[in-house]
C-alpha cells in the first residue's frame, strides 16, 4: 500500500472520530441539554428549611391545653463547610457548648454530605453568644426550634397523647417525614398530626463551589398548625380523674378491710377508666385512663427507663377505648330493652317463674329441672337471702341475675336454631357492642359478642388448628347442635361469658338508650381552625338514626335507673348526693374474671332524667364490687355534672 | 544553521523563496490561541478575584505563551526539519534525562511531572512527544524496501523509555499519546499485517498485565468506572464528570452567552481554565461554538495531513502524520472527556488550555510541519535523500 493511501485511511479515521465527538456534543448539548440547563440552575440553590409550630390545642371552653413555643437551637448545615475546615470548627463547637466533639462528629457523619443536623438545644445567653461568633463559625447557625408546651401536664394524657419520632410503621405510611422531626404518636396528637402540623417555611440561597451565598431568596414563613378544640371540659376532666384516683384507692382500702376480715383478696386495684358523654351529639367530655404519664416527658426525646416503666405499667393504654372487660350488670339493660321491645318469653315450667304476671322468684338459686336432658343444674345469684316476686323494673333494680337468666331461658327455648336466636344480640350490636365505636382516638378495641356463628367459627378455628390455643372446651366440639348453648346465652344476657366490650361501648350504648334510642359516632375534637380562622375540619357531630327503642321502654329504663341510685343497688352510694337524685339514675356491674383475679367495679350513670344529656362510664380495674367501689366515683362525677357540691368517695353497699 | 548543517544536507535557503508558509495552519492555530485566551479568561476571572488577582491574571500569563509561540512557529519554520533528523538521538537523550531527573523536583497535586522555575513550571513530558515522534519518525524513515522486524523492535523500544518514565510521575494520558503515536507511525512506515496484528497483540497483552497486577492508581481506574457510570459517586470521584457534563450541556444550542453560566461563574467545574477549557466554550457558546472549534481544530489536523501528503521526503512526511496524530490524540481525548466518552486524564486541548509547557511544545510542533511544508518541493538536481 501507497504511502498515499494510508494517509488517507488516516484522515478518514480521523474524521470519524472528529464525528462522534460532534455527535456527541449535539447529544449533550442539544438533545439533553435543556435537562442539563435545569439541573445546572437547581444545583447552585440551596433550601433552608424552618419548621413551623404545631397548632394549639384548646378544651370546649377555650381552655389552651396544649401550646407551642420557640426554644433555640445550634444547627450545623454541612452544605456550607469546606471539608478541610471540619476538625476546627467541631473543636471549637464542642468548647462553645460543652458537647464532647465525637458527638458532633457523629451527627455530622450521619447528616451527610448535604445533611444538616442539629447539635444541641442551646440557652437564650448562649444562642446570643454564639450568634456574635457566626461569622467565624462557617455553616453554623441558631434556628427557632418549636417545642410542645402541655399546660395542663399529665390531664387528659390519653386524650391529648404525646409526640415522638417515626418510627418505620410510620414512615412508610408517610414517605415524606423527617426522621428527626416528632410527629403525634398517641391521641389527638397523632390522629390530628397532619393538621397540627403545619406547613414549613424556607429561604433559599444560591452558593458558588466555595459555598458562599451568591443571592437569597424572600423567605416564606412557616405557617403555625391548625387550632384544635377538643369537647373535652378540662375543669371537668380534672373532677374526673381525681375521682377516679380516689376510686383506685378505696377499691384497695376496701380489699384491706375485706383481708382483714378473711375474705379472699386476690391483688391490688391500680388500673382504672371513666368517661363521660354527650349523649345529644356523641362529645366526649371527659375521658381518663389510670394509670397515666405526662405528655412533657416526651418533648426533648423521653429517656428509655423512664419509657419502659410507663410501658410496662400500660400506662400509655387507653382503658376506655383499649380495655376489655365483661359489661356484667350493666349490660342488663340491653337485655331488659329487648325484652320489653321484643316481648321475649319466660319459661312456663319453672316453679319460680310466673310467665303470665311477668314475675320472677329472686330468692338466689334457679334451678332448672331438665333444662339438659337428665340434668338438674342450679345458677347461684349474687345475693343470698330472698328478694321475693319482682317483675321487670324490680329485677333491674335490684340486679337479680334469675330474672335475667329467665328472659335468655325462655328466649332460647322458644328461638333455638331459629333466626330470631340472637335477637338479644342483635340489640347489643345495634347499640355498638362487638364494633369499634369509630372514636377520633388510636388503639380502640372492638369487643366480643357471643352467638352461634362466632361460637361455630371457632369451633372451625381449633379444628383446624389444634395446636393454637382453644377458645372452647373441647367437649363443645361434638355437641350435635354446634358448641353454642343455652347456658351462654343466660351468660350473656347477665352480661357475662364471652362477651367484652370497652367502657367507651357501655358509655355510648347507654348514651343511646338515654336519649331516645338514636345512635352517635363519640369524637373528642370538635373542629380545627388554621391560622387565617378557616375551617380545617368539623366534625359532622349529631345523631344518627333511630334503633327501634319505644317511647314507653325508653322512659321506663330512665325511671328504672332512677331507682337503682335511690332505693338499687347504688342507693347507699347516692345516699348524700343532694336535691338532684330525682334527675339521675344509673346501674352498677360487677363483672367476674377469670379465676384468681377480682372482680371488675363498674358504674354507668346518666342524668339529667327529664332531659337526657350526659351518661357517666366507671370501671375499676379488679376494684370489686360496682356498688361499693365505682358507684361512689360516678356518683361523686355525676354530682360535680348536676352542680351539686361533690360529697367524698367513700364505701357504697356491695352490690352487684 | 551552517554550523549544524553536515555535508550531506541538502541546501536549505534556496526553497524558503518559493514556498510560502502554510497560511491556513497557521491562521488556524492563532485563531484557536485567540479563543483560548478569551475562554480563559472568563474560565478564571473569578476564581483570581476571590484570591485577591486580577481577573486577567492568566489570561495574561498565556498572552506571554502565546507570544513565545509566535516566535517559535517562526523559528522552527527557519530551521530545516531535515537538521532535526540529525540531532534526533540528542533530543531523545535529553528527553529521557529531563523526564528522570523530574523526579528529584516536589510533588505537585501528586504528580511529578514539573520542574518548578518559580515563575514558570516547565512540564518535560508535553515536549517528550515531540521528542518521541523526532525520534520514532527518524528510524522508520530509512530507506528500506519493507519495514523489517528489528526496526518495529527499535522503534518499540524508543517509545517504551519515555512512555514507562510518564507513566511513573504519572501521566496515563501522556502515555497512551506515545503508544497512539507508535502505532500511527508503524502504519505509514508501511506495516504489514502480520506485523500489524503481532504488535496489537503484544500491546494489548501488556495493557492487560497493567490492570491485572494493580499498576493503575485507584483514582485511574475510578476515572474508567466513572467513564461507564456517570452516576457513580457524583458527589466524590464522579463530581468533574458530571460537572463538566453539565456545564457543556447546559449551554445548549448557542450558549448562555460571553462570560454568562453558573457553571463557569460559580466555578463548579474543576481545572476550567486548563483540561476543562472545553467546557467554558460549551456553556456560554453553546452547540455552535463548540463545533466552530471542532472545525477549527479538523482544519489544523487536515492541513497537517496535507503537509505530510506533500513532504519532499519520508522522514517529513512521518514526522507530519505524526504531528497530527498529537493534535487529532489531543482534540478527540480532551473534548470526548468533557463530554463523557472519554477517561479523565491530564491531556490540555491544544492552543487553548492554560500552560506554557504544552502551548510552546504545541507551536513547536506547528512550526515544525510549515517547515516541511515550505521545503516541500525539491529543489531541481537534488538528490532526494530517503
Amino acid at each position: 500500500m501507497k504511502f498515499g493511501a494510508r494517509l488517507t485511511i488516516l484522515a478518514t479515521v480521523f474524521l470519524a472520530m472528529f464525528g462522534v465527538v460532534g455527535i456527541r456534543l449535539w447529544f449533550v448539548q442539544v438533545a439533553e441539554g435543556a435537562q442539563s440547563a435545569e439541573i445546572v440552575e437547581e444545583q447552585t440553590w440551596v433550601q433552608i428549611r424552618s419548621e413551623p409550630a404545631r397548632g394549639d390545642i384548646f378544651d370546649r371552653n377555650g381552655v389552651m391545653v396544649v401550646t407551642s413555643r420557640f426554644v433555640p437551637r445550634l444547627v450545623v448545615d454541612r452544605r456550607f463547610i469546606d471539608p478541610g475546615q471540619k476538625d476546627a470548627l467541631i473543636q471549637k463547637l464542642s468548647g462553645l457548648l460543652g458537647v464532647p466533639a465525637p458527638d458532633i462528629e457523629a451527627g455530622y457523619e450521619a447528616a451527610g454530605l448535604n445533611g444538616r443536623f442539629p447539635v444541641t438545644q442551646v440557652s437564650t445567653d448562649t444562642a446570643y453568644r454564639i450568634n456574635e461568633q457566626l461569622s467565624a463559625l462557617p455553616g453554623v447557625s441558631i434556628e427557632k426550634l418549636p417545642q410542645r408546651v402541655y399546660l395542663a401536664g399529665p390531664t387528659a394524657a390519653h386524650v391529648v397523647g404525646h409526640l415522638g419520632l417515626p418510627d418505620e410503621a410510620d414512615l412508610e405510611e408517610r414517605p415524606e417525614l423527617d426522621l428527626n422531626a416528632r410527629i403525634g404518636k398517641l391521641g389527638v396528637e397523632r390522629v390530628y398530626d397532619e393538621l397540627l402540623q403545619g406547613t414549613a417555611g424556607y429561604s433559599e440561597l444560591r452558593l458558588n463551589r466555595q459555598s458562599e451565598v451568591l443571592e437569597e431568596s424572600q423567605p416564606v414563613n412557616p405557617i403555625q398548625g391548625a387550632s384544635l378544640y377538643l369537647t373535652i371540659d378540662l375543669r371537668l376532666q380534672e373532677v374526673v380523674e381525681l375521682a377516679l384516683e380516689s376510686g383506685v384507692f378505696l377499691a384497695n382500702e376496701v380489699k384491706d378491710e375485706d383481708r382483714a376480715n378473711g375474705q379472699e383478696v386476690n391483688h391490688d386495684a391500680f388500673r382504672a377508666a371513666a368517661v363521660v358523654l354527650d349523649v345529644t351529639n356523641g362529645e366526649i367530655l371527659a375521658l381518663a385512663s389510670v394509670p397515666d404519664f405526662d405528655p412533657s416527658l416526651f418533648v426533648g426525646g423521653v429517656d428509655a427507663a423512664t419509657f419502659s416503666a410507663l410501658n410496662d405499667s400500660k400506662a400509655f393504654n387507653n382503658l376506655v377505648i383499649a380495655g376489655l372487660y365483661p359489661p356484667a350488670s350493666t349490660f342488663k339493660a340491653i337485655t331488659y330493652v329487648a325484652f320489653q321491645e321484643e316481648n321475649l318469653p319466660l319459661p312456663a315450667d319453672l316453679p319460680q317463674v310466673n310467665p303470665a304476671d311477668g314475675l320472677v322468684h329472686c330468692n338466689g338459686t334457679l334451678r332448672l329441672p331438665g333444662f339438659e336432658e337428665g340434668s338438674q343444674q342450679i345458677f347461684h345469684d349474687w345475693y343470698t337471702g330472698d328478694k321475693g316476686w319482682l317483675n321487670i323494673h324490680d329485677a333491674f333494680e335490684q340486679s337479680c341475675n334469675i330474672f335475667f337468666w329467665s328472659i335468655a331461658l325462655g328466649t332460647w327455648r322458644e328461638y333455638k336454631l331459629t333466626d330470631q336466636e340472637s335477637i338479644i344480640q342483635s340489640w347489643a350490636r345495634s347499640l355498638g357492642f362487638g364494633e369499634r365505636t369509630g372514636i377520633d382516638l388510636t388503639g380502640e378495641a372492638g369487643g366480643i359478642v357471643p352467638d352461634r356463628a362466632l361460637f361455630q367459627e371457632w369451633k372451625e378455628f381449633q379444628l383446624e388448628n389444634p395446636d393454637a390455643p382453644a377458645r372452647l372446651e373441647p367437649s363443645r366440639l361434638d355437641l350435635a347442635e354446634g358448641p353454642f348453648l343455652g347456658g351462654d346465652l343466660m351468660n350473656f344476657a347477665i352480661g357475662q361469658g364471652e362477651l367484652t366490650s370497652t367502657p367507651l361501648q357501655v358509655a355510648q350504648a347507654y348514651g343511646m338508650l338515654v336519649n331516645g334510642g338514636h345512635s352517635f359516632t363519640p369524637h373528642v375534637v370538635s373542629r380545627a381552625i388554621n391560622r387565617d380562622s378557616s375551617v380545617a375540619y368539623q366534625n359532622p357531630s349529631g345523631l344518627g338514626e333511630q334503633v327501634g327503642l319505644s317511647p314507653d321502654v325508653h322512659s321506663s329504663l330512665l325511671s328504672d335507673m332512677n331507682r337503682v341510685v335511690t332505693s338499687g343497688t347504688a342507693a347507699a352510694a347516692f345516699r348524700d348526693f343532694g336535691s338532684s337524685i330525682d334527675r339521675v339514675g344509673g346501674k352498677t356491674g360487677t363483672g367476674q374474671t377469670i379465676a384468681n383475679n377480682d372482680n371488675h367495679a363498674w358504674f354507668v350513670g346518666a342524668g339529667p332524667l327529664d332531659s337526657p344529656r350526659w351518661v357517666v362510664a366507671v370501671l375499676i380495674e379488679e376494684g370489686g364490687s360496682g356498688g361499693r367501689v365505682a358507684a361512689p366515683v360516678a356518683r361523686h362525677i355525676m354530682q360535680y355534672l348536676m352542680g351539686e357540691s361533690p360529697t367524698p368517695i367513700v364505701e357504697g353497699a356491695a352490690a352487684d | 544553521m551552517t554550523l549544524l548543517a553536515r555535508p550531506d544536507a541538502p541546501p536549505a535557503v534556496s526553497d524558503r523563496r518559493r514556498n510560502s508558509p502554510d497560511r491556513v495552519l497557521i491562521g488556524a492555530s492563532v485563531s484557536l490561541a485567540l479563543m483560548g485566551l478569551l475562554m480563559i479568561y472568563s474560565a478564571t476571572r473569578v476564581g483570581l478575584e476571590r484570591n485577591n488577582l486580577p481577573a486577567s491574571f492568566s489570561m495574561e500569563r498565556q498572552m506571554i505563551f502565546v507570544a513565545a509561540g509566535l516566535i517559535l512557529v517562526a523559528v522552527f519554520s527557519f530551521i530545516d526539519y531535515r537538521e532535526l533528523r540529525h540531532l534526533a538521538h540528542i533530543i531523545y537523550g535529553g528527553m529521557v534525562v529531563s523526564l528522570s531527573v523530574v523526579f528529584l523536583f516536589p510533588a505537585v497535586k501528586g504528580a511529578q511531572r514539573w520542574y518548578d522555575f518559580g515563575i514558570f513550571q516547565l512540564q518535560p513530558s508535553e515536549f517528550s512527544k515531540t521528542a518521541c515522534l523526532l525520534t520514532l519518525a527518524a528510524i522508520l524513515a530509512r530507506p528500506a524496501a519493507r519495514l523489517e522486524w528489528q526496526r518495529i523492535l527499535q522503534a518499540l523500544m524508543v517509545m517504551v523509555i519515555p512512555a514507562a518514565l510518564i507513566f511513573l510521575q504519572p501521566d496515563l494520558g501522556t502515555m497512551l499519546i506515545f503508544a497512539f503515536l507508535l502505532m500511527v507511525l508503524l502504519f505509514g512506515a508501511g506495516i504489514s499485517s502480520r506485523q500489524a496484528l503481532v504488535v496489537s497483540g503484544a500491546g494489548l497483552a501488556v495493557g492487560i498485565a497493567v490492570f491485572q497486577f494493580g499498576l493503575l492508581r485507584s483514582y485511574q481506574l475510578d476515572r474508567i468506572r466513572v467513564l461507564f457510570n456517570p452516576n457513580l459517586d457524583p458527589t466524590g470521584i464522579g463530581w468533574n464528570l458530571r460537572q463538566s457534563i453539565l456545564a457543556v450541556g447546559s449551554g445548549q444550542l448557542t450558549g448562555k452567552g460571553l462570560f454568562q453560566g453558573q457553571q463557569t461563574n460559580f466555578q463548579y467545574v474543576p481545572e476550567q481554565g486548563t483540561d476543562f477549557i472545553f467546557t467554558a466554550v460549551g456553556e456560554q457558546l453553546g452547540f455552535v461554538g463548540g463545533i466552530i472549534v471542532i472545525a477549527a481544530f479538523l482544519v489544523l489536523v487536515w492541513r497537517l495531513l496535507v503537509i505530510a501528503g506533500a513532504a519532499r521526503d519520508r522522514f517529513g512526511a512521518l514526522l507530519a502524520m505524526g504531528i497530527a496524530s498529537i493534535f487529532a490524540f489531543h482534540v478527540l481525548v480532551n473534548i470526548g472527556m468533557t463530554i463523557g466518552i472519554m477517561p479523565v486524564t491530564g491531556l490540555p486541548l491544544p492552543f487553548m488550555s492554560a500552560g506554557g509547557s504544552s502551548f510552546l511544545n504545541f507551536s513547536i510542533c506547528i512550526g515544525i510541519a510549515n517547515s516541511i511544508w515550505l521545503r516541500r518541493s525539491p529543489v531541481p538536481g537534488e538528490v532526494i535523500h530517503s
